[in-house]
């Protein structure tokens, strides 16, 4: 055999080795999807959006568990975006050199990867505890910590990809720094920096663990900031563990809708994307 | 070798008994590029090569500059006049402290921590260095252009208007005739002027740098520096920034450094050789192409080492 016989050989393996895996994490996904299909979509119907969430045996819905996660996500996202992106402009554009900076980039990382449940723990501990109950403002506190890492991380490296050059070109007219930084930059890594806030809220929309401890779960329609709130993904947790046909029905409804939002929104957040890397 | 400690001024007091052979060498110097411009503007033809401007003032004058980043020393005592209503070209090798010069002079460099100059650079009895001088001003007075085109990612009136509006309040016609003015100057009106409103990114890398000078000369600077404006240009487009520099060189003070020496040749009044940090010989182009005074020069310009 010669040496290129041979590098074709271990070319095709290669290729046949990358093709399988793909394969193989394919298949788990799609037959997540799947189920969820199945077993979720047959039981939607309209009393699904309209009716709150039932008692055992009657009839009813997810829509305070649908208004609540949309309540909660919109909070965590409100608080989360902003100060994420606030602070990755720091990074990428005052911090460039300093020791803070670096420390920043640390504990975010940390932030990062922190487990969910432990955010859900110390906001319970902060804000929980010293409200006296259970509100949707601290689910939506819980969620932020998890959307500032995301957005920080990804505001940073947007605009990092902003060439130095731009910003060169930009001061060389006389244009003050922060003019720079919002008519310039950002316009430059805006379309970055919304996939990272949508890629947030693709995140928390099907988080359970903060709001295991903070925004709990509420039977009824509530739209009270300082009051527990019903959720989809607690509202899962609790009817998939019952021993009630129809509360599992729902479970799965809201599974399918869960699963096929977040799925909208990275494919979203895939779309919001494409224009800037041809631009 | 000790030229570098007193000041170089090549129109100052020396500039009488520099009487360049001007005619000898107008084949080195005399280019198509101007040959192309002269039919649009007629005091062109007169003055087809070495300095045109050679009564001129200085505009620009450096002296004992010394430039550091962190702790290696990039200029060392720099003394050297800009002539007003020239160009000048700064040549070199790499590394050799012609582009750090030139961003010296709207302090471009003090973006980057780290970047220290210190000496002075006086400019209309003012030195540029001092820590009043208000650094947006003075950039809004010494415009730059870069080696990369850098269009802003907004429509090409924008990239224009933008930095008109920081310093002036102009209606929407005076405006609309100002974005005209510059485009012409910049000789791309004709290209752009049915896609005002397309993004600039959409332009082609010529085009792009033409709307980068467009951009720099809107705000009716004094200076204009061009660092290796052509270097990341296609010969054709290398030509119409060239043609562009001659033309711009009645209005304004221009300095440019470039890699390429038959580019000085051919747009320069006055030519300044780096080597090292230090400016190893500063005449009119003429001379300093033909005639070099040092060892060093003429080594570089018959590209013997650089």
């Amino acid at each position: 055999m010669t040496r290129y016989q041979k590098r074709k050989l271990i070319n095709r393996f290669n290729m046949g080795a990358s093709v399988a895996t793909t394969l193989f994490g394919l298949f788990w996904l799609v037959w997540l999807l799947w189920t969820l299909i199945i077993n979720g979509a047959g039981h939607i119907d309209l009393a699904v959006f309209t009716q709150p969430t039932p008692a055992p045996g009657n009839s009813g819905g997810l829509s305070n568990a649908i208004v609540g996660s949309l309540i909660v996500t919109g909070v965590g996202t409100l608080i989360g975006a902003p100060i994420g992106i606030f602070a990755g402009t720091y990074l990428a554009e005052y911090g460039r050199g300093h020791k803070i900076a670096s420390v920043v980039r640390f504990f975010n990382d940390v932030l990062l990867s922190a487990p969910s449940i432990i955010l859900g723990l110390f906001v319970y501990e902060i804000v929980v505890v010293s409200m006296g109950h259970f509100s949707a403002l601290a689910g939506g506190i819980a969620l932020s910590l998890i959307v500032i890492p995301l957005t920080l991380r990804i505001t940073e490296n947007m605009m990092r990809l902003v060439s130095d050059q731009m910003r060169e070109a930009a001061a060389a007219l006389g244009i003050p720094r922060w003019l720079v930084i919002t008519r310039i930059v950002y316009r430059a890594a805006l379309s970055g920096i919304i996939t990272g806030v949508i890629l947030g809220i693709a995140r928390i929309s099907g988080e359970t663990a903060p709001l295991l401890f903070t925004a709990l779960n509420n039977q009824f329609s509530s739209y009270d900031l300082f009051a527990p709130i019903a959720n989809l993904p607690m509202v899962i947790f609790q009817y998939a563990l019952s021993p009630y046909e129809d509360w599992h029905h729902l479970a799965w409804v809201g599974a399918f809708l869960i699963t096929f939002a977040i799925l909208a929104l990275n494919i979203l957040a895939r779309v919001v994307l494409r224009p800037s890397k041809s631009g | 070798m000790n030229s570098t400690t007193q000041s170089l001024s090549p129109a100052g007091a020396t500039t009488a008994n520099r009487d360049t052979g001007q005619s000898a060498t107008s084949g080195l110097a005399s280019t198509l590029a101007r040959d192309e411009a002269s039919d649009r503007s007629e005091p062109m033809k007169k003055s087809t090569s070495g300095v045109v401007a050679k009564d001129n003032p200085t505009k620009i004058a450096v002296s004992d500059l010394n430039f550091h980043y962190g702790n290696f020393q990039a200029l060392k005592d720099i003394s050297l006049d800009i002539v007003d209503n020239e160009v000048t070209a700064f040549i070199g090798p790499s590394g050799c402290g012609k582009s750090t010069l030139l961003r010296c002079f709207n302090r471009i460099f003090e973006l980057y921590p780290g970047h220290r100059a210190s000496g002075s650079i006086e400019m209309d009895g003012m030195n540029l260095l001092d820590k009043s001088v208000d650094l947006n001003v003075l950039r809004s007075k010494i415009g730059m252009v870069f080696q990369k085109p850098t269009p802003f990612p907004m429509s090409i009136y924008d990239n224009i208007a933008f930095g008109v509006r920081l310093y002036e309040k102009l209606k929407r016609h005076e405006m609309d005739a100002r974005v005209e003015w510059s485009l012409r100057k910049a000789a791309l009106w004709d290209e752009v002027k049915d896609k005002l409103r397309q993004n600039g990114s959409a332009l082609s890398g010529g085009q792009q740098q033409r709307l980068c000078i467009a951009r720099a000369v809107a705000v009716q600077p004094e200076v204009l520096l061009l660092d290796e404006p052509a270097s990341a240009l296609d010969p054709v487009a290398t030509l119409k920034i060239e043609e562009l520099v001659h033309e711009l060189r009645e209005e304004y003070t221009i300095v440019v450094v470039t890699h390429n020496m038959q580019q000085a040749a051919r747009v320069a009044g006055y030519t300044a050789f780096f080597h090292l940090g230090e400016v190893v010989e500063y005449s009119d182009t003429d001379t300093l192409f033909t005639n070099p005074r040092e060892k060093r020069t003429e080594d570089y310009i018959t590209g013997r080492y650089g």
